[in-house]
C-alpha cells in the first residue's frame, strides 16, 4: 500500500471517525465565525514513527555526491546559504501565520476592528513581503556577477552530445585542447572558466555540489565559472530534457588540489600507453579490426574518430557510459555487447557479433587505457 | 399487409425492411451453397462468363493507374539498368512471359488468365505503372509480387520492360549470356569483376563477406528481390562453396581518375570524419592495421551501386549479417551530397581486397 493511502486510512482509524464526520460543526460552536465551521477542532493524529520516517525521507537527499545541500565550492555554498536562509525564513513565517490563525480562531476568538484588519492586510500582506523579497532579491542579484566571474587559469569546454559529454581542457598558454569525456576535473583554489556548447539538441550542465546550472544550446556558446573548494568526487547531471536517455546522461565531477590536478592534466595530455600483456595486445587488435577508431580517438594510435568519446585515458575515469556504469570489466563487456540495453537510443552500435574471448580481450585493452 | 396491398399500395418502412432482410437471407444461403457445395466451377478450361473478363481487366488497369506514382531514377534507360533487368527477367519471369523472339510454352498458354508474351504485356503502361505491377504483383492472376520489401531494385526490370518491344532474340541472348553456364557470373561478370555500374563487383570481397551476404539474402535479413530470386535454390553448403570460389579471385584494375567529387569524398572518408559521421576508412580501409574481413572492401566498387546501398543504410532498409547494425549507426547522418562524394571516392580507388586497399 502506498504511504499516502496508508496515512489516510490510519487517520480514520486513530480518530475512530471519518474525516467528514469530524468536519461537522460541533454543538458548542455557535459563537465561532461561520467560515471556521469547516475547520475541525481536533488536530490530525500523526504517529511519531511516521514523522521520523518522513524526516529521513526528506533529508536523505541532503548529503552525498550530488546535493546542493552538501556544497563543495564557493558558488554552491552561496546558493546553499541562500537556501537555508529562505527555508529558515519560511519556517518562521509559517509558524507566525499559523500562530496568528490559531490565536484568532482558537485562543481568543473575537471581532477585530476595521483598522486592525487593514493593518494586518497592508502590513502583513503587502509591506512585509515586499521588504523581505526585496532583501532576498538584492542579495541574490548582488551574488550573480560573482557567480559569473570570468575564470582565471583553466578553461574547460564542455559539449553536450547524445547522451554524453565531450570535455576539452585548455590551461593558460596552451593552444591545443586536451580532449577527454564524461568527467569534469577542476582544481581548488581558483575559478575555472567553463564554456558550454551542444551538438544537435539542448542540454544543461549542473554539478549541484559545485554551483548553479547553465543551459547548453546548439549553435551558440554559453559560459559559466566554478570555484571548487573541497577536493572530492562529485556528480553532475544533464538537467534539460534532451531525448530518451536524458536521465542517463550524468558525469563524474572530481575536485583536486592544484598540484594533483596539474599532474593529472599532464598525464591526460600524453598519448595512450601501448598495451602490455597478450590479452591486452589482442584487445588492441580487435579494437583496430572492428573499426572502433572510426568513432573513437586513442591518441598515439591510428584511431582518431570524433563521433564518440575520446578513449585515450578511458580507465582513469570513475565511471563508464557517462556516469551510468562502474569502470569494471563486467560492466565494460555488458556495454560493448549491447549498449542499447543500458542506454536506450545510444549511438554506439552493439558489438554482440564478437565472441566472449574477443569482448573480454577488448575490455582488457580498454581498461588498460589509464 | 396482403400481397395485393404490397403490389399496389405505397411502401412503408417496415415492408422495405422485410424485403431487404428476405433478399439478404436468400443471398447468404446462395453464397453459402456456392462455397459449401462447390457449385462454382473453378476449372481453368471453363473460362469466364461473358463480361467477367472485361470487368476484371478494367478493375486491374484502373487499380494500377490509381496507385502507381513512384518516381523513376534519372538513368532508367541506361544500358546497365536494362542489362540487369534483362538478367533478372531471364531467371524469374521468362518462364511465363517468354523471352523476345520466343514462344510461351503450351502449359503457360493454358493458364487463365494466360500471361501475355512480354512485348505485348508491357504495351500501354507507363514506367511507374510497370514498377507498381512488378513490385505488387496482381492478385488472382498468377503474377507474383516482388519477393522483397524494398522497391528500388525493381527499376532495372522496368528499364528492361521499356526496352523489350524493340529487342530481338539476338539482343536478348547477348544480354543474358552466362559465362561458363554460371548464373552468378551472368550478372557479376567473369571473375566477378562486372563493369555494370548497378551490379556489385565481387572480386574485391572476402569469403566471409560473400558468405554472410548470401546467407542474409537466403533468410531475408538482407532485402533484395533480385538476389532473393538468385539464391532461392542454394543450400548452405552451396553458399560456402560459392563464397570460397568467388572470393578466390585477385582483383585487377587501375585506379580511376580522382575528380573533384572524389577528392571531397576522400576528405570525408579518410580524415577523422565529423562529429556525426565516422571516417569510412576505419572499417573499409585504407587503414594501417588489419581490419575484420566481415566488413566489405569498397575499393573500386561501382559508384551507383555504392550510392544506392548507402541510401538504403541511411534510410534503414539495408540488412545483412550481425555486424550490419554498425553501418546503420555510421550512415544515419549522411546527406545525399556526402553519399555521392563517398561513392565517387571509393569507386576511384584501385580494385583491392579490404586489407590491400590503398589510396
Amino acid at each position: 500500500m502506498r504511504p499516502v493511502r496508508r496515512a489516510l486510512r490510519d487517520r480514520t482509524d486513530s480518530t475512530g471517525a471519518s474525516i467528514a464526520q469530524n468536519s461537522e460543526p460541533l454543538r458548542d460552536d455557535a459563537s465561532r465565525p461561520s467560515y471556521l465551521a469547516q475547520i475541525p477542532r481536533r488536530g490530525v493524529n500523526v504517529k511519531p514513527f511516521r514523522v521520523s520516517l518522513l524526516t529521513i525521507l526528506a533529508t536523505g537527499g541532503c548529503a552525498g555526491q550530488q546535493s546542493v545541500l552538501d556544497p563543495a565550492g564557493r558558488d554552491a555554498e552561496v546558493l546553499a546559504t541562500l537556501f537555508w536562509w529562505m527555508l529558515g525564513g519560511a519556517v518562521v513565517l509559517w509558524i507566525l501565520m499559523n500562530g496568528i490563525l490559531f490565536y484568532v480562531s482558537r485562543a481568543k476568538e473575537r471581532e477585530f476592528s476595521r483598522r486592525t484588519a487593514e493593518l494586518f492586510i497592508i502590513g502583513g500582506g503587502i509591506v512585509f513581503p515586499t521588504v523581505v523579497l526585496a532583501v532576498l532579491l538584492s542579495y541574490a542579484l548582488s551574488e550573480m556577477p560573482r557567480q559569473r566571474d570570468l575564470g582565471s587559469g583553466l578553461t574547460v569546454r564542455v559539449v553536450g552530445e547524445s547522451w554524453w559529454w565531450r570535455v576539452e581542457y585548455l590551461p593558460d598558454g596552451w593552444d591545443t585542447p586536451i580532449v577527454s569525456a564524461n568527467e569534469l576535473r577542476l582544481p581548488t583554489g581558483s575559478r575555472s572558466e567553463i564554456k558550454l556548447a551542444a551538438n544537435g539538441v539542448i542540454h544543461s550542465l549542473w554539478i549541484p555540489a559545485l554551483g548553479g546550472k547553465t543551459d547548453m544550446i546548439p549553435g551558440r556558446e554559453t559560459r559559466m565559472s566554478l570555484e571548487p573548494e573541497t577536493p572530492g568526487d562529485y556528480r553532475g547531471q544533464c538537467t534539460e530534457f534532451c531525448g530518451e536517455s536524458h536521465a542517463l546522461m550524468a558525469f563524474g565531477a572530481v575536485v583536486m588540489e592544484p598540484e594533483a590536478f596539474a599532474d593529472w592534466l599532464d598525464k591526460q595530455a600524453q598519448e595512450a600507453a601501448p598495451p602490455t600483456g597478450t590479452e591486452s595486445i589482442r584487445g588492441r587488435e580487435v579494437f583496430a579490426a572492428e573499426g572502433c577508431g572510426g568513432c573513437h580517438t586513442v591518441r598515439g594510435t591510428p584511431a582518431d574518430g570524433l563521433v564518440g568519446p575520446d578513449l585515450t585515458h578511458l580507465a582513469d575515469r570513475r565511471t563508464l557510459a557517462a556516469g551510468v556504469l562502474p569502470m569494471t570489466e563486467a560492466a565494460m563487456i555488458d556495454w560493448l555487447r549491447d549498449p542499447e540495453a543500458i542506454k536506450p537510443g545510444v549511438h554506439m552500435p552493439a558489438y554482440g557479433h564478437l565472441d566472449d574471448a574477443d569482448l573480454s580481450a577488448l575490455a582488457t585493452y580498454l581498461l588498460g587505457l589509464t | 399487409m396482403t400481397w395485393r396491398g404490397f403490389l399496389r399500395g405505397p411502401l412503408d418502412g417496415r415492408t422495405v425492411a422485410r424485403l431487404v432482410a428476405g433478399v439478404a437471407v436468400v443471398g447468404a444461403l446462395t453464397a453459402g451453397a456456392v462455397v459449401g457445395f462447390g457449385l462454382y466451377n473453378v476449372s481453368a478450361k471453363a473460362g469466364h462468363w461473358p463480361g467477367v473478363s472485361w470487368v476484371l481487366h478494367s478493375t486491374f488497369r484502373n487499380a494500377v493507374a490509381l496507385r502507381a506514382h513512384a518516381e523513376p531514377p534519372a538513368d532508367l534507360d541506361s544500358a546497365d539498368m536494362i542489362a540487369l533487368g534483362a538478367r533478372h527477367f531471364d531467371s524469374a519471369c521468362r518462364f511465363c512471359h517468354a523471352a523476345p523472339g520466343e514462344e510461351r510454352s503450351a502449359t503457360v498458354r493454358a493458364m487463365v488468365p494466360a500471361p501475355p508474351p512480354i512485348a505485348e504485356a508491357v504495351t500501354h503502361w507507363e514506367a511507374d505503372e510497370l514498377h507498381w505491377i512488378v513490385h505488387n504483383g496482381i492478385k488472382m492472376s498468377g503474377m507474383p509480387a516482388w519477393p522483397a520489401e524494398r522497391d528500388d531494385d525493381v527499376w532495372p526490370v522496368v528499364a528492361f520492360l521499356r526496352a523489350v518491344p524493340e529487342m530481338n532474340g539476338t539482343d536478348y541472348a547477348r544480354l543474358t549470356r552466362k559465362p561458363d553456364d554460371n548464373a552468378c557470373l551472368m550478372c557479376h561478370g567473369t571473375d566477378g569483376a562486372t563493369d555494370n555500374a548497378h551490379i556489385p563487383r565481387l572480386d574485391i570481397l572476402s569469403e566471409t563477406y560473400i558468405a554472410t551476404s548470401l546467407h542474409a539474402y537466403a533468410i531475408g535479413s538482407r532485402d533484395s528481390g533480385i538476389m532473393a530470386e538468385a539464391v532461392s535454390d542454394l543450400t548452405d553448403a552451396d553458399i560456402d562453396v560459392l563464397a570460397a570460389a568467388l572470393s578466390a579471385v585477385s582483383p585487377q584494375g587501375q585506379p580511376g581518375s580522382r575528380d573533384a567529387l572524389a577528392q571531397e569524398g576522400q576528405t570525408l572518408a579518410t580524415a577523422r570524419g565529423t562529429v556525426d559521421v565516422p571516417a569510412c576508412r576505419a572499417c573499409h580501409g585504407p587503414w594501417p592495421e588489419p581490419l575484420n574481413t566481415a566488413f566489405p572492401s569498397l575499393a573500386g566498387q561501382h559508384a551507383p551501386y555504392l550510392e544506392a546501398q548507402l541510401k538504403l543504410w541511411r534510410d534503414g532498409n539495408r540488412g545483412g549479417g550481425t555486424a550490419s547494425r554498425l553501418m546503420h549507426q555510421a550512415a544515419r547522418d549522411l546527406t545525399d551530397e556526402q553519399i555521392t562524394r563517398l561513392a565517387a571516392y571509393y569507386a576511384s580507388l584501385a580494385p583491392a581486397k579490404l586489407n590491400d586497399t590503398s589510396n
